[in-house]
């Protein structure tokens, strides 16, 4: 799962069964689709654990593939918008490996989590980690917060334990939490 | 379309808010001011200073007031300002300023508060009269902040406020531009 700030920057990175399928067709030169498919995979595999990074053999930092993923967003979500004419149109996108779920607020915030392909739609999920969780515990935490608007937050670590921990609890009560 | 704002307002109020004593947040408020007046002395200073505070504190508080409300995206800028008197004013301070003097192109107008919980029992000593203090100068920083959050450059500020003497206090808010979202950087 990753959350993009209003400023085009992956500020919070969270994953739970991602490698799976350590699928021997990976293309370990850096294919972007490669690294969708590892985190889609999760459904239907044994509890190996996530123990593989299966980033190792893509030769992309969290970082790139932060970049890659919001701008898959951005221009999936423009090309929604021009298509149709309400602004929340992008909701999801399904894949035969993965579905991508997408929320946006109006302030420019983007949460974005992968699953499994035939999972409803995560968008209440989405919903609720912000409204219940982000805003309780990031923007009304005036030390979280300091980091976010200087610009230069690290993913894995942001907002000190106790929003990741409250996201990890929410995401394992969901019902679904076994196909992300 | 206004009554649907003022039923929401008063929806969230009564149930999704924490509520603290209006008594104590008059005090925390006053002491701060007063503290701001002993540390700069100059009135001007302490007005940039309190818009200051407010506009960090609107940049959250936009997110929390999106997150209570799950409002969408208000058509034109009449619709922020009802949206803002009725829901936001209702939620964070329990009062519904009403929206006056719209403008001929919608980009302006103006809140008329007739209660100001910031300034209840207060009274302005003689020399922050004469130097132009307004007292709750936090409220435009607020607004600025916030509006800027969901990209509307405003500009918001006080004419007349009765700790000074006036018959009513009014805050003026001016849209200056909407803001375009940030593409990231091209990448090849």
């Amino acid at each position: 799962m990753y959350i993009f700030d209003r400023h085009c920057q992956c500020i919070y990175y969270h994953d739970w069964h991602r490698g799976h399928t350590a699928k021997p067709t990976f293309d370990p030169h850096g294919d972007p689709l490669a690294s969708h498919q590892s985190t889609g995979g999760g459904g239907s595999t044994t509890t190996t654990t996530t123990m593989t990074d299966p980033r190792q053999g893509m030769n992309m930092s969290l970082e790139e593939e932060g970049k890659l993923v919001y701008g898959v967003v951005f221009s999936l979500r423009n090309l929604v918008k021009k298509l149709g004419k309400t602004q929340d149109g992008f909701i999801a996108y399904k894949t035969s490996h993965y579905k991508l779920h997408y929320y946006e607020t109006l302030t420019g915030l983007k949460f974005v989590i992968n699953s499994d392909p035939n999972v409803e739609s995560l968008q209440q999920a989405l919903r609720q980690i912000y409204t219940q969780i982000y805003v309780e515990l990031v923007v009304k935490n005036p030390l979280a917060c300091a980091t976010i608007t200087s610009g230069q937050v690290n993913p894995e670590t942001m907002g000190a334990e106790g929003f990741r921990n409250g996201v990890d609890r929410f995401v394992r009560s969901l019902t679904m939490f076994d196909t992300l | 379309m206004t009554k649907q704002y003022k039923t929401l307002g008063d929806d969230i109020w009564k149930n999704k808010v924490e509520k603290i004593n209006a008594e104590l947040f008059t005090l925390t408020y006053g002491s701060i001011v007063a503290q701001l007046v002993k540390d700069y002395e100059d009135f001007t200073e302490v007005n940039k200073q309190l818009e200051k505070m407010g506009y960090n504190i609107g940049t959250r508080l936009i997110e929390d007031f999106l997150a209570r409300s799950g409002v969408g995206r208000c058509q034109d800028f009449r619709e922020t300002a009802e949206m803002v008197s009725k829901v936001g004013f209702k939620m964070f301070l329990n009062i519904t300023p009403a929206v006056t003097n719209i403008s001929a192109d919608g980009r302006e107008f103006s809140l008329v508060l007739d209660e100001n919980p910031l300034a209840e029992c207060v009274e302005l000593p003689d020399q922050a009269l004469v130097d132009e203090l307004w007292y709750s100068n936090i409220l435009c920083g607020v607004l600025r902040g916030s509006l800027e959050m969901v990209q509307m450059q405003v500009d918001a500020f006080f004419v007349t406020d009765t700790l000074r003497g006036d018959d009513m206090t009014e805050i003026r808010v001016k849209l200056i531009r909407y803001l375009e979202e940030e593409v990231p950087a091209g990448e090849d």
